[in-house]
């Protein structure tokens, strides 16, 4: 019993990071319909970041607040690169971002070498469960939080909210578009970055780290289509908790494998599904 | 005259090698193994519409195929015929459920299935797990034993024909004219009769073949193989030629393929020089790739080849 709430709240911790990362590609993909590839380098950019910081000599939280920083300014230079130039179709802004995410290999490697990188998080035990754990999950409930009400109740979310609805109606009643758009993006990199700040204490980080990383927040998002930040929680939550009781109960080995299947599943059930609506309507 | 262009590439293509030291003629066969997956992913790409992010998956199945029959004492030359066979039974497998996605469902689709790939084949023993398949023989073929790399630059160069011919005769036929309708409107290719999932798959299985038969070359000319060997990077590196040189034309796919090798190359003998650091070809490697995407995609969206045919035209 102690071993199941054990892997419970490790695999609730992964899939909060999981959650944030797919967070930001709902953000990006609900204002701009750019599917953000580089969403994983973000994490693994912030991640590096923290590291020289943190050996540079600045105390914990002002290295990882620094490190979201930087990821939210990478993510401002991809939405100008992806969307910055007028009729760039949301299928060649993905691109464009899959190829900033190889260009983020040239840098990592350049600043920080191919070996893979870690800083210790919040030390000690709860319950027989690593403390940082429990501080991803608080840090994510609040960040989700602020995130939900930001977007609900100030002036600048619901600006955001109707660009995804309908920009050309949003444009009509003066909302500038394009830097609603960079907004998402800038905004969807700083939680690429949290993500990736808030996990790699407990799972060493690489620079091609960012496909796993893309994937499982792709794969969180994916249950919402993209579009519902509250599914795309789930979503991650769920993920981080199937991986981690199958890494506890079978083998660590098959993790990858169960959340990439569970993606599968959803994409093929939801175009399944889709095809039927399109028939009987 | 549609047939002379191609014949002096292939005569151009086929007098180079004698001339080619060493570690060049290692160039050459890689490009044109690299070749031959990208006119399978630009046909892909170019009439279903679709950005395939898996496509190194088929050249590893073709590549495994052609390994582990040769590892089991099957004459090599069955191997060699059974790797894109292997990669094409694969493709209509998973191309069944996941064809039905669009865009960048499909992307991310095709990316997880080569990761569940190489995870698979990092834990299969029968496979060499992580450290791979080792001591393949040389092809042979009645006998006479493939031992130099000048014999595997012109296999590769004969499978970089056949697989520009299959692709040219099957964009020439009424299936052809079919894709074409498919790949500009879908709908409309529908309504009018076109059996688009069919088409969809059927191009999907071809593209894996050609994929699958440079993965079997690949396995009898390295003699070594192993999960690492065909990264997600190298699916990535394929959509970066195929979208340089244009995607859904032959032509196209070929100058990429061999625009981003040669670049890549010359980075690299850049790169090695005394004095450079030791990450300097790793990262110029992925500056260049990264730049090269990034510009064209935004530039010169249709790609090099069919840029070009347009200005001609509009003088």
């Amino acid at each position: 019993m102690a071993e199941l709430v054990q892997y419970v709240l490790t695999g609730i911790g992964v899939g909060c990071a999981y959650a944030l990362l797919g967070s930001g590609l709902v953000v990006i993909h609900r204002v701009t319909r750019v599917v953000n590839f580089a969403q994983g380098s973000f994490a693994v950019l912030a991640a590096f970041t923290v590291t020289t910081l943190l050996a540079a000599g600045l105390p914990h939280g002002v290295a990882e607040g620094l490190g979201v920083l930087l990821a939210g300014g990478a993510g401002l230079l991809t939405g100008l690169i992806a969307t910055g130039k007028p009729g760039t179709t949301p299928q060649a802004g993905l691109i464009v971002t899959l190829g900033l995410g190889v260009f983020a290999y040239a840098v990592e490697i350049l600043l920080w070498g191919d070996q893979p990188r870690s800083f210790p998080g919040l030390p000690g035990t709860v319950a027989g469960v690593q403390a940082h754990y429990l501080l991803i999950i608080g840090v994510t409930a609040v960040v989700l939080g602020a995130t939900a009400l930001l977007f609900a109740r100030t002036d600048l979310g619901r600006a955001l909210t109707a660009t995804a609805e309908d920009p050309y109606a949003a444009r009509i009643v003066g909302i500038d578009v394009p830097r609603m758009g960079l907004l998402a993006f800038a905004a969807g990199g700083a939680l690429g970055g949290l993500a990736g700040v808030l996990v790699t204490p407990v799972q060493q980080v690489t620079f091609d780290a960012d496909v796993a990383l893309v994937v499982s927040g792709f794969a969180a998002a994916v249950l919402g289509n993209l579009t519902r930040p509250g599914l795309t929680l789930a979503g991650g939550l769920l993920l981080g908790v199937v991986q981690a009781l199958v890494g506890g109960y079978w083998s660590t080995s098959y993790q990858t494998e169960v959340s990439l299947i569970f993606m599968l599943a959803v994409l093929i059930a939801r175009a399944g599904l889709a095809r039927t609506a399109l028939e009987a309507a | 005259m549609k047939w002379l262009p191609p014949a002096v590439a292939v005569l151009v293509a086929a007098a180079v090698p004698p001339f080619l030291g060493p570690g060049q003629l290692t160039v050459y066969v890689l490009l044109g193994l690299s070749a031959m997956a990208v006119v399978g992913l630009s046909l892909l790409m170019g009439y279903a519409g679709q950005v395939s992010l898996g496509q190194a998956s088929f050249t590893a199945i073709g590549a495994y195929t052609a390994g582990l029959l040769a590892v089991h004492k099957f004459p090599p030359l069955l191997g060699l015929v059974a790797a894109p066979v292997a990669a094409a039974l694969a493709a209509v497998v998973v191309g069944i459920p996941i064809l039905r996605l669009r865009g960048h469902q499909l992307a991310f689709a095709t990316l997880a299935l080569q990761l569940i790939l190489l995870s698979v084949l990092g834990d299969a023993d029968w496979a060499g797990g992580a450290i791979g398949l080792q001591g393949l023989p040389y092809l042979s073929i009645l006998g006479f034993e493939l031992n130099q790399d000048r014999q595997y630059a012109y296999l590769v160069l004969l499978g970089v024909a056949l697989t520009t011919l299959v692709a040219s005769l099957l964009i020439r036929s009424r299936t052809g004219r079919g894709l074409r309708a498919l790949a500009t409107a879908p709908a409309a290719a529908e309504a009018s009769g076109v059996p688009v999932g069919a088409y969809r798959l059927l191009v999907f299985a071809v593209s894996a073949a050609f994929a699958g038969l440079a993965g079997g070359i690949y396995a009898f000319y390295v003699g070594y193989l192993a999960p690492g060997s065909f990264p997600v990077l190298l699916s990535i590196e394929y959509v970066v030629m195929a979208v340089v040189g244009g995607l859904g034309s032959i032509a196209g796919a070929l100058l990429g393929a061999t625009l981003i090798t040669l670049v890549v190359q010359a980075l690299t003998t850049l790169a090695t020089q005394p004095g450079m650091p030791g990450y300097a070809p790793s990262v110029l490697s992925y500056a260049v790739y990264a730049v090269l995407l990034i510009v064209i995609v935004l530039f010169v969206p249709r790609g090099i080849v069919p840029a070009l045919r347009l200005r001609r035209r509009s003088p």
